[in-house]
């Protein structure tokens, strides 16, 4: 199946939409895939840092909304630490869950977690969890 | 009162578009001094010209007011055509209504129409003030120096020798050959790199007309274009050109052990030395900051065994001046530092290394013999990495700009990799691949199709070390896999930078640079091998990252205009330069602001008395006017840029 | 000396072997940390979207309270809480409209007088960064004491520690500064002042996979097993980190990790402030948490002579505050848990 960029199902505004709410403009990604490189959990993602960069270039919004890699980032900074462009992806993706959170429901929440868990892990994790992961 | 003609250009509908160019002619006409004012579709056309000449001729005109684009563009067609009619070229002036009225104003017409009209009548006003001038001439020294003795530099030289004239060749380092002596094999040919240049090397050096002055650096530059002096600062060599005959005993004995620049540090030199075998000029060199001392003498074993007796420890610094009429800056490039970039291992881990020194490394007559061997356990490396775009293309971190010849001579390297080593495996990790010369693209998929070089698209994130093997963590964007590989050698390519000490050279001469100290071009696109400044010419990285055709291009292309400036039997200056009158009275206020230095105060004698005055060198002068501007006596004026011209042109601006 | 402290929820209890080790080892210093009077969670994560105001609220708010104290500092041990505040005081100081409603929202705040009961509602505003500076314990040491001039009693007799620096503490370098994120020295520069043996390794900067232990447990062992493996494979004896999440990863899930990865072998995990306080001379129960060690330290204090093998120390054991229920807030300035 062809994307079709030229139609109106593509969400041409997305990279001003995003651009609004965390400050990043995505099109000064070139690409270079250094983020994915970095990145320390990119073996468990499905779509690879750069690719989220890139379909939000390309206007294709659920295909980022609907995958696993939003969750899987922890905010480590090290794909921004290294970009030859400056994008900060740490904030790029905390605007992509934002905007998941808001349309769909939350990814994390107390019945996703073991009370065996709570008990040994240090609240930052778990505030730290809640606030990047829900609403 | 002086005829004055008006013509107003259309420019296509760059100015019609935006200004009712018959408009401001109707409003012109009758306008004091205009008897004849006429609109034109392109006045710079050769119509256009000659519409302007034959109406100078018939209607008698004394004066002309082109309204039209900028001066910096076409104040010479204009003046010429002045010329060609009869009248001095000062008798033109340009009212620009394109850059400073229509295409500032495109949203206000009627206010844009305007406000032509009153640029025309201040330009008017002012012509009115104008002076019948005579160009400046000046003698021109047919002398070129030329610094930096890489390829861009010998080019140049030899070059302008071809030419009839005289040349002197000055080199900071003991031997001329720049980067390119250095090189193992060159794109797209694979031709050995020495074996191309060491011709030009010793053409150069043989020609009678270039003079080379090696471990010579330039101090100062005053003067002006086809007049300047040039302070050389000689350094001293220990060793006497000339009488040194390469005998090699004084290496032997030679107590200290340096690492060599000429092979990026991978081997070894004595304090006393010869760059490479084919240096030119071929005598040895003392490095004193290495000699274990030269006063007192600590060692002096070299001068023991030196049969002819070159050696002379009592050398010291010799500064001298020498006149030319023109400068080529040819001073190369050198590469960014590696211990910026952390994350690579860059000086931290031996077996990363940059692209000058796996030149070396491949070189026939480098440290290796051009085994293919890594620095840390000379073992061949069976898994070698090449990282293109090491620090360039990095706006937040590094270097913004594209520094052109990496994707080049990275292919080259992965190719004569893979030639002497069979069953290895070069892996290149790239953004992009820029093969934009002739048979480079070619070149590339050579690389791929026959050598069978790796090439993945990501940049690399890491390199580390992990026991004895170069751990890369890269990604593959276009299969969309993160990637690793365990390398035992990592190849970097840097960002070219301007070379080191000049920043401090070109601020020292007062040439301009870019913000990253590349020197700056007159245009980039028409004026490609001319500083701004005349009679400073351009060639190699100097001017901004390169590969030899084109430095070679350029330094030709140098040396005709250093060919063209000499070819005049003397040299026209503006005559709109600084005029002394008789209110100045000495008080000199306008001799420090002077940014060429061109006034002086000279004191004299008149009816028994002393009294003061300054001078301006017609020649130096600029024609700024910083001077008219300090003046508190109206003692100094530029020529057609007088204070009551410039009242004049405001009132004329001002009034409805 | 006496500088405002703030320790964050977690040193309070599921880290007070960080907390205890800091206030220890600074009073062997000379320094007196003094806790701020009220304080609350400083929100964990820096919030990264534009729409931020609110999340800045409760990081101003622990500031303002710094400066309440009539200090210009205030020092924390937790890298989050470093990384939350400092980031947070930076946005608030750059932004006037910002702070313009930022110290009208915290004016409503109101807290109650110990000795009258009164209620009080009157608040200073925060300025920001020229009020008060943010500075994390290596900080404090490096520029206001100099590594120099810690009073080594216990030198560290070449102990193999690998500084692990995690995320936190150094990224976004052009924001927090605390010195380079691809070759810091800091914690190498005071283990070496201890006379331990700072062992450098290419991981100490890769993340520990943070709060993904909680929320994708599986998914998050194998960066701790690269970090820890990495430190191995240079000698280190035992790794020393800043976080009490990343201890969390590195130090709890051990034998998780080998299950998952059979040829890791493990090592004992340390908070800095652990080994500057043995460095201090500080007593071994107030220095090591040793209930919060899962993996065993005493063997290797042993052996490297550090302790004596009659030393008075509480016994190991798993901690993590299975005494209380999960929740309950603890009272400030309550001594640690005694041993069971």
């Amino acid at each position: 199946m062809r994307v079709d960029l030229s139609s109106d199902e593509i969400n041409r505004n997305l990279a001003e939409e995003i651009a609004e709410l965390c400050g990043q403009d995505v099109l000064k990604c070139y690409q270079c895939g250094r983020c994915s490189a970095g990145c320390p959990m990119v073996e468990e993602m499905d779509l690879l840092p750069n690719q989220v960069a890139r379909l939000i270039q390309m206007g294709l919004e659920q295909e980022v909304l609907d995958s696993k890699t939003v969750w899987l980032c922890v905010s480590c900074f090290m794909c921004q630490s290294r970009c030859p462009k400056g994008v900060d992806l740490p904030t790029l993706m905390e605007s992509l869950r934002f905007l998941a959170t808001k349309r769909g429901s939350d990814h994390f929440g107390p019945d996703r977690i073991d009370r065996e868990v709570i008990a040994k892990a240090p609240q930052q994790g778990i505030v730290g969890a809640y606030r990047k992961q829900s609403s | 009162m002086k005829r004055i003609g008006v013509f107003v250009c259309h420019c296509g509908i760059n100015i019609a578009g935006t200004v009712d160019v018959k408009k401001v002619v109707e409003t012109l006409k009758g306008y004091s001094g205009i008897v004849h004012a006429e609109d034109y579709m392109f006045v710079c056309s050769e119509p256009g010209q000659a519409l302007i000449r034959d109406t100078i001729k018939q209607k008698q005109l004394d004066a002309i007011v082109v309204a039209a684009c900028s001066p910096s563009l076409h104040e010479a067609t204009f003046r010429r055509v002045a010329q060609d009619a009869g009248l001095n070229p000062y008798q033109c002036e340009m009212a620009n209504i394109r850059e400073q009225c229509s295409w500032v104003h495109q949203a206000d017409k009627e206010g844009a129409t305007q406000k032509a009209v009153r640029i025309v009548r201040s330009l008017v006003e002012a012509v009115r003030y104008n002076e019948d001038l005579e160009p400046i001439t000046v003698p021109v020294t047919r002398r070129a120096v030329v610094v930096g003795a890489g390829i861009a530099g010998i080019k140049a030289a030899l070059d302008i020798a071809d030419a009839g004239h005289e040349v002197l060749l000055i080199e900071r380092n003991p031997s001329i050959g720049g980067r390119m002596i250095q090189l193992s094999e060159t794109f797209p040919t694979l031709d050995c790199s020495q074996c191309i240049l060491t011709p030009k090397m010793v053409a150069a050096s043989r020609h009678p007309k270039i003079k080379i002055l090696t471990y010579h650096e330039v101090v100062e530059i005053s003067g002006f274009v086809g007049n300047f002096k040039v302070k050389l600062l000689k350094k001293p060599r220990y060793v006497k050109e000339g009488t040194c005959n390469l005998c090699n005993k004084c290496i032997e004995v030679c107590p200290v052990v340096v690492p060599s620049e000429f092979d990026m540090g991978l081997a070894w030199r004595k304090a006393i030395y010869l760059p490479f075998p084919q240096a030119v000029p071929s005598v040895f060199t003392l490095d004193e900051k290495s000699c274990l001392g030269l006063d007192p003498i600590r060692c002096g074993k070299c001068a023991e065994v030196c049969t002819p007796k070159a050696i002379d420890f009592d050398m010291g610094p010799e500064v001298f001046e020498v006149e030319a009429g023109a400068v080529v800056v040819a001073t190369g490039f050198d590469l960014y530092p590696m211990s910026k970039l952390g994350e690579y291992g860059g000086e931290k881990y031996e077996d990363v290394i940059n692209g000058l020194e796996f030149e070396r490394i491949l070189s026939a007559s480098g440290p290796t013999g051009g085994q293919v061997r890594r620095p840390s356990d000379g073992r061949v490396p069976k898994d070698v990495v090449f990282i293109q775009c090491a620090g360039s293309r990095d706006p937040e971190n590094h270097m913004p700009y594209c520094s052109k010849i990496c994707c080049m001579y990275t292919a080259k390297h992965a190719m004569l990799y893979k030639h002497r080593v069979h069953d290895g495996n070069a892996h290149v990790f790239y953004i992009d691949v820029r093969t934009g010369g002739k048979d480079f693209e070619e070149f590339y998929q050579r690389a791929v199709e026959e050598d069978r070089v790796n090439y993945i698209r990501g940049k690399v994130s890491k390199v580390f070390k992990q026991g004895d093997k170069i751990v890369v963590w890269g990604v593959d964007t276009l299969s969309g896999k993160k990637v690793e590989v365990k390398a035992d050698l990592v190849v970097l390519a840097l960002p070219l930078v301007p070379s080191a000490g000049t920043e401090e050279l070109f601020r020292k001469l007062r040439l301009s640079t870019n913000k990253h100290g590349f020197i700056q071009e007159a245009h980039p696109k028409l004026r490609p091998v001319e500083h701004p400044n005349s009679g400073f010419y351009l060639a190699g990285v100097a001017q901004g990252p390169k590969d030899i055709p084109e430095a070679v291009a350029q330094a030709s292309g140098a040396a005709g205009k250093v060919g063209a400036l000499f070819s005049a039997a003397e040299l026209l200056r503006e005559p709109t330069t600084a005029e002394v009158n008789d209110l100045c009275d000495g008080c000199a206020f306008c001799v420090d602001p002077c940014p060429v230095q061109a006034v002086t105060l000279v004191e004299y004698a008149r009816d028994g008395e002393m009294k003061k005055k300054v001078e301006v060198n017609q020649a130096l002068c600029l024609g700024c006017g910083v001077c008219m501007a300090t003046c508190p006596k109206k003692g100094i004026a530029v020529r057609n840029f007088t204070a009551d011209r410039f009242l004049s042109m405001v009132d004329a601006m001002l009034t409805d | 000396m006496e500088i405002p402290y703030y320790p964050g929820c977690t040193l309070k209890i599921k880290a007070m072997a960080l907390d205890q080790s800091t206030v220890a080892a600074f009073g062997a210093l000379g320094v007196s940390l003094k806790e701020l009077p009220r304080w609350t969670c400083c929100g964990a994560v820096y919030p990264l979207t534009a729409k931020k105001i609110a999340g800045l609220a409760a990081p101003i708010r622990i500031l303002r309270e710094a400066k309440m104290m009539g200090s210009d500092t205030v020092v924390t041990a937790c890298a989050f809480c470093y990384n939350v505040l400092k980031r947070a005081n930076k946005d608030f100081t750059a932004d006037p409209l910002r702070k313009k409603r930022i110290n009208a929202y915290l004016a409503d705040d109101v807290r109650v007088d110990e000795t009258t009961g009164e209620k009080i509602r009157e608040w200073p505003e925060y300025a920001g960064a020229e009020d008060v500076k943010v500075l994390h314990l290596l900080e404090f040491l490096r520029d206001r004491i100099g590594f120099h001039k810690i009073p080594v009693k216990k030198p560290l007799r070449g102990l193999r520690v690998a500084p692990y620096y995690g995320c936190t503490l150094l990224r976004p370098a052009k924001e927090i500064g605390l010195d380079d994120p691809e070759r810091p020295t800091i914690m190498h520069d005071l283990l070496r002042s201890l006379g331990a043996e700072p062992i450098d390794f290419p991981f100490l900067n890769e993340c520990c996979a943070s709060f993904l232990s909680l929320t994708e447990p599986e998914r998050a062992l194998r960066p701790s097993y690269l970090i820890m493996s990495s430190a191995e494979a240079e000698g280190a004896q035992a790794i020393a980190v800043s976080c009490p999440l990343c201890y969390y990863n590195m130090e709890a899930r051990q034998l998780e990790i080998r299950e998952r990865y059979p040829d890791f072998k493990g090592m004992p995990v340390f908070y800095f402030t652990e080994l500057l306080a043995l460095g201090l001379g500080v007593t071994l129960d107030q220095a090591i948490g040793w209930k919060e060690h899962s993996v065993d330290v005493r063997r290797l204090l042993e052996s490297a002579g550090l302790i004596d093998k009659g030393d008075a120390a509480p016994s190991q054991g798993p901690c993590r505050a299975k005494e209380e229920e999960p929740g309950r807030a603890r009272p400030r300035g309550a001594a640690p848990v005694d041993a069971a």
